[in-house]
């Protein structure tokens, strides 16, 4: 059975997680030197050239890097592979930063950003970046990264969600593919009806960034910084419509409510017990990469709409690319993040690593992308046609917050209550804004709050 | 405090010779020299004392004031250059208004009602049981109770959580088998499971320091009271009992200390159990505040509200034993 682990793998995983941010706390000044990764310092010019450090947690960096150092005399990357974020690798960069040794570049999450650039840790970059750099990448991503005009880092990928899906246990059931979210509550009604315990999906306690993405495609603003103030509205109209749409799915028992992250969602979906997965762009590639056995089950559609006359979208998951205050080559780090970000070499190299389905956030690599993915599995679908489509509806305007894991851990321990019977979704999203406003304020940042 | 340090090795290896043979002379040279020793002894044996109190508390207090005072605050939106301002009792308005921090007070809150009485009680009962020669083998019960305290407690807490979780654990699979389901890690349960771990790894330590204070209990006392006709039970509850009573203060205060701090156990419980927030205990807030949120301000700020909480409450134990212990000796 796909996902069953041993006694002694968990016990270490669990032992192992908190460890990991202390330790990686602490070790930080002396990272660069321990990665080996310091490739090819063969030629001539790798002498004379500029080092730069990099940290990432993305898969298939190293082998961007080599491919950067093979091609540049004059600038030379040494990368290391630091956790994922929520794993330690922002701890990790936030105490490196306070010790005055950051890498010349980091990679931030689109949510994270606010929080690093406010702390002063990714530095402006609006005087570094070339209009054509600019011009390369897609406009709805530059606008998460730039505040107050004022870029802080360079998009990689942004995530358009979309809905993967069964499509045998679509065709069993007799389902159309729900384009609106009415049409999908009744698919959802149809699975629960006849699936015999199976259920269209899964509503993730520990996916406050789904959540967010719900929101965003419905028009709320959690945040906003007009007249130069975080104005904070987690539970605005579009918010309150979306939490009391997945609520009444919930208390009719329409859908699944656990964690997505861990053994009881990997053995839904791996026994197919949920037919959909509403995701980013990027796990098309991880599902290939997850559960081989289930080639030619699934295909990519794009997410329900609330108004089909007025198609709106969020994003889900997406990485960019920041200097930090710290770096003392900012030049060469930018040359560095425009060649990962918009060369077609580094896409392919990124690739080379695994399958990956990531949706550049420059339009001008997405037949690079294309090329290289592998359409078996999705039965010859053209993936990359509906992430194209989709990127296109990424609404405007949206605005992460300055303390978003926070937020977002708030929020999704009111969720958790919620699954076990205590409160409700739009409780959790309330409790969420309670819980960060205090942050806010002790930040020292200007605040105004609606709460409704 | 440094002077009578340098000095102190020549007195001592100097007068002690000397000392014995002549002792009405010079009288006066003695006393001062004595003095002088007492005084030395007294800074070399106090030195270190205060060497680690100002090291591990009072500077840190101290940074802890401070942060929660000054701030790295950048104008509007926060996207501009840094400056260290004071920042006044912002950051205690802050976490006193946080819901998360206050609910947190709550958490700890309930777990020391449960737990403190619950290891002062049965930490005397085991005490008094040994004590009055109703156990046998008393020397290996003795070992085995003290034994888990030697565990350090992330490793305590580890092994509790592998007995906690569904799936992996050898009791719940036998409780199964008799057909009883029962989440320890469940919204209700998580409390009493913590406060579990800590009672199996503490409760022998304070049996310890209960059965040595019941030795020293005059074994006259007791035989009296046996002459006057107390059984066992009447003598451990009325006699012994009241006679241990500084030991009692002192366990009810450490453990509120101690339980007050609560952070490794939910913190490693928290990776299984949903129902441990990452701001469940004060500790956790703390944590969270300084390492996820890199608001050290706010983190500095609970932190000093914590010491205040920790602070007052041992001096309200300590008012309130002395106050009843009071009226007892006036009696007398």
């Amino acid at each position: 059975m796909p996902g069953r682990q041993s006694r002694r793998s968990v016990l270490a995983t669990i032992a192992a997680l908190p460890l990991t941010g202390a330790l990686s706390a602490c070790s930080s000044s002396d990272g660069a030197s321990q990665s080996g990764s310091t490739s090819n310092a063969n030629s001539t010019g790798a002498k004379r050239a500029t080092h730069i450090t990099f940290w990432s947690a993305l898969r298939g960096s190293q082998q961007v890097v080599d491919a950067f150092n093979r091609t540049h005399d004059r600038i030379q990357v040494d990368f290391q592979q630091i956790p994922a974020g929520g794993q330690g690798g922002y701890a990790k960069l936030s105490n490196a930063a306070r010790a005055g040794n950051a890498p010349d570049v980091a990679t931030i999450e689109y949510p994270q950003l606010p929080g690093f650039a406010i702390d002063g840790v990714a530095r402006e970059i609006t005087g570094l970046m070339s209009d054509g750099l600019r011009a390369k990448l897609l406009r709805q991503a530059l606008a998460l990264t730039t505040f107050e005009k004022r870029t802080f880092s360079v998009p990689l990928d942004v995530e358009p969600m979309v809905m993967h899906y069964r499509t045998d246990l679509f065709r069993q059931y007799g389902l159309h593919v729900p384009r609106t979210w009415d049409e999908f509550e009744e698919a959802a009604r149809a699975v629960r009806r006849k699936g015999n315990g199976r259920r269209l999906a899964n509503f993730a306690t520990d996916g406050a960034p789904q959540f967010a993405s719900f929101a965003w495609q419905a028009g709320a603003q959690w945040f906003d910084t007009a007249g130069g103030v975080w104005n904070v509205s987690l539970a605005d109209d579009p918010s309150r419509r979306v939490a009391s749409y997945w609520q009444r799915l919930i208390d009719q028992d329409l859908v699944f409510m656990n964690p997505v992250d861990g053994r009881q969602s990997d053995a839904q979906i791996s026994n197919g017990q949920v037919l959909v997965r509403l995701s980013g762009a990027w796990d098309a590639g991880a599902q290939m990469n997850a559960r081989p056995a289930q080639k030619g089950a699934w295909a990519v559609a794009p997410l329900p709409q609330w108004d089909t006359a007025a198609p709106s979208l969020g994003t889900h998951g997406g990485s960019t690319f920041a200097v930090t205050k710290d770096s003392s080559h900012p030049e060469a780090a930018m040359e560095f993040i425009e060649w990962q970000v918009s060369h077609p070499d580094a896409l392919r190299a990124r690739l080379s690593s695994g399958t990956s389905s990531q949706y550049p956030a420059a339009p001008g690599l997405v037949p690079v992308g294309r090329k290289a993915f592998d359409r078996s599995y999705y039965s010859g679908q053209d993936i990359y046609r509906v992430f194209e489509e989709e990127a296109h509806k990424i609404r405007d305007g949206w605005i992460w917050g300055p303390r978003m894991t926070a937020t977002s851990k708030v929020m999704q321990d009111g969720f958790a209550r919620a699954s076990g019977g205590q409160g409700s979704l739009i409780d959790a999203v309330r409790a969420a804004q309670k819980g960060t406003m205090p942050d806010l304020r002790a930040l020292g940042l200007a605040t105004t709050e609606r709460t409704s | 405090m440094t002077s009578p340090l340098t000095t102190t090795p020549s007195p001592i290896g100097a007068t002690r010779p000397a000392d014995a043979p002549s002792s009405a002379a010079p009288a006066r040279t003695t006393r001062r020299s004595s003095r002088r020793r007492e005084l030395g002894a007294c800074g070399a044996l106090m030195t270190p004392f205060f060497v680690l109190l100002v090291t591990v508390f009072l500077i840190p207090v101290g940074t802890a004031v401070w942060l929660s005072f000054f701030s790295d605050d950048q104008p509007g939106l926060g996207f501009g250059p840094e400056h260290t301002v004071f920042v006044g009792l912002r950051s205690y308005t802050a976490v006193l208004t946080d819901p998360t921090f206050l609910s947190s007070l709550g958490t700890v809150a309930l777990y020391c009602v449960i737990y403190i009485p619950l290891m002062v009680v049965s930490a005397l009962a085991l005490a008094l049981l040994l004590d009055s020669g109703v156990v046998r083998l008393r020397a290996s019960a003795q070992l085995g109770l003290f034994l888990p305290h030697a565990v350090p407690g992330i490793i305590a807490a580890l092994i509790w959580l592998y007995l906690y979780t569904p799936g992996l654990s050898p009791v719940i699979d036998l409780l199964g088998k008799a057909d009883i389901t029962i989440d320890f890690l469940g919204l209700h349960t998580v409390l009493p499971s913590i406060v579990n771990i800590a009672l199996w790894s503490n409760l022998g330590y304070n049996m310890v320091v209960f059965y040595a204070a019941l030795q020293a209990v005059p074994r006259e006392v007791i035989e009296a009271s046996v002459v006057d006709g107390a059984g066992p039970v009447r003598t451990a509850l009325q006699v012994k009992t009241p006679l241990v009573r500084p030991s009692i203060v002192m366990v009810a205060m450490f453990t509120l200390i101690f339980a007050l701090q609560l952070f490794t156990e939910p913190m490693l419980l928290g990776q299984a159990s949903p129902v441990i927030n990452s701001r469940f205990s004060p500790s956790m807030y703390i944590y969270d505040a300084a390492f996820t949120r890199n608001n050290y301000g706010l983190a500095a700020a609970a932190s000093v509200v914590l010491l205040i909480c920790t602070i007052a409450l041992s001096y309200g134990v300590t008012r309130w034993t002395n106050r009843a212990t009071a009226p007892e000796e006036d009696a007398r």
